[in-house]
């Protein structure tokens, strides 16, 4: 039983996978500004739906990968990702039982935070940005999350990761 | 309805849950560590060069990604290209004859120009490198975040690509590289606000710097005295004094001049005269790794084996004398 469970977790590397590589797919320069944060909103859906299996640990490592991916320091995004996971994890008894329209809600102030952090590793490292366009990609996240949370639902349990 | 599936997942779940809270630290404890965990990481990587070789092993792992997601774009140039019509294609043909024709005409002029710049060199006693190797490279992807200018090519540590390796398109710099992964490289852009490349006016030799602005389409030049001898449309070539790019490539061309008396420096702009944002194949350029004065004293010591050897056949009778005909060659090659 436990064996069958574990061999189905791949569902999950791979849907993170392919979050990595929506979050380096070319798009027109002027919907650069906000693209949706893909690896934050994968992660998201599941450290909710899988908390015993998808943690902090996890989110380090994805976030490593986001950095060799993205250039950036080694740790920037992994501080990042943890991060939301952590305030995912501490809200997820709560954010479970809340309507979709209010997880958004909950999910755009994460992100929010998430996304000022990242500023600010941002302006330590050299590369300034313009003050209020740090907030789109948060916007854009939290309107998406309806329908990311319904597709991986639906992958989720056509297939029966758990 | 989804909050009834929610309910239902968390009551089967509950099981596998409660040993979470049981074992192991706390969120906090763990949030804590990993936070330490990955600013003590950045850290290093910002500061020293130990976690380049873990980088590149990483890069390993995430290069596919990067095909991955250029696969739809070469997916469809390949359609197309099977697919383009007949005239196109002649057309095309015509204009690449065309374009060859003038390039020829203009390589008929270097190949004098060289042939004399050699020559002077070597009255000069020193054999500067007049001709980089090169090796052709393809664009595979731009970096997510709008507000660097870093491009992804397909050529990296495999194919002997270098840190610090200067990439120009075919008309002017690009930029240099900054990361190698083992089958890719990432290269940061003239226009990067973090970069900055010493330069030449081309008519005078006005030295300055071009630093990027983060627009495309914008280089600046920082600290020019008012009245410095630069106009609207100067050449600006690289200098070579960074010792990171070749010297004479061109960079710019001056766009805008502004003399205000406010100011303690003229305002000088220029337009990268490479294709930026348009370039899909670029030429990475190995230039001689030794330093000049290097170069300087190994062309003197070559030059006086040279002397030494041909007074040795000068003293020897005269039945050597063919043997000193390949000397020449050596010293042009050199």
């Amino acid at each position: 039983m436990m064996s069958a469970r574990a061999s189905n977790l791949w569902v999950v590397w791979l849907t993170l996978g392919f979050a990595l590589l929506l979050s380096v797919s070319t798009m027109p320069r002027f919907m650069e500004m906000g693209r949706p944060l893909w690896l934050a909103l994968f992660l998201t859906f599941w450290v909710l739906a899988l908390p015993h299996r998808v943690g902090m640990t996890t989110a380090w490592c994805l976030g490593l990968l986001a950095d060799v991916l993205n250039g950036s320091l080694l740790g920037q995004n992994a501080l990042v990702l943890t991060l939301i996971t952590f305030l995912v994890l501490t809200l997820h008894q709560r954010l479970r039982m809340f309507p979709m329209w209010q997880q958004s809600m909950v999910l755009l102030v994460v992100f929010g935070l998430a996304q000022l952090v990242q500023l600010w590793l941002h302006a330590l490292t050299g590369n300034r940005q313009p003050t209020l366009e740090f907030v789109f990609p948060a916007l854009v996240s939290a309107l998406l999350w309806p329908w990311v949370c319904a597709i991986l639902r639906g992958l989720q349990q056509r297939i029966g990761v758990n | 309805m989804v909050c009834r599936q929610q309910l239902e997942a968390c009551g089967y779940e509950e099981l596998a849950i409660k040993p979470l809270f049981t074992k192991g630290p706390s969120l906090g404890v763990r949030l804590l560590v990993f936070t330490v965990l990955a600013v003590a990481l950045m850290v290093v990587d910002a500061r020293f060069a130990v976690l380049k070789p873990l980088r590149t092993q990483l890069g390993l792992i995430v290069e596919p990604v990067y095909w991955l997601g250029r696969l739809p774009v070469t997916l469809w140039e390949s359609a197309t290209q099977g697919l383009s019509s007949r005239s196109e294609l002649t057309a095309e043909n015509e204009r690449l004859k065309a374009e060859q024709l003038m390039m020829q005409r203009r390589l008929q002029k270097l190949a004098a120009l060289t042939e004399q710049n050699v020559r002077l060199r070597e009255l000069l006693n020193s054999s500067a490198l007049v001709d980089d190797e090169v090796l052709a490279t393809e664009l595979i992807g731009i970096d997510p975040n709008p507000f660097t200018h870093r491009i992804l090519i397909d050529k990296g540590a495999q194919d002997g690509v270098l840190l610090g390796q200067p990439v120009l398109d075919a008309r002017g710099l690009m930029g240099q590289v900054v990361e190698v992964l083992p089958y890719s490289s990432r290269v940061l852009l003239l226009t990067d606000t973090t970069h900055s490349i010493p330069v030449q006016v081309n008519r005078n030799g006005l030295r300055a710097i071009a630093s990027g602005t983060g627009n495309p389409e914008r280089l600046e030049l920082r600290h020019v005295a008012d009245t410095a001898d630069i106009k609207e449309g100067d050449l600006l070539v690289s200098s070579g004094l960074g010792q990171r790019f070749p010297a004479g490539y061109p960079v710019a061309t001056v766009t805008e001049v502004i003399h205000d008396s406010g100011q303690p420096f003229a305002i000088v702009r220029a337009m990268p005269t490479a294709s930026l944002n348009r370039s899909r194949y670029m030429l990475l350029v190995f230039t001689d790794p030794r330093s000049p004065e290097q170069r300087a004293t190994e062309s003197a010591q070559a030059q006086e084996a040279l002397d030494r050897e041909i007074l040795q056949q000068a003293g020897t009778p005269p039945a050597a004398a063919p043997a000193s005909e390949p000397a020449p060659d050596v010293e042009a090659e050199q």
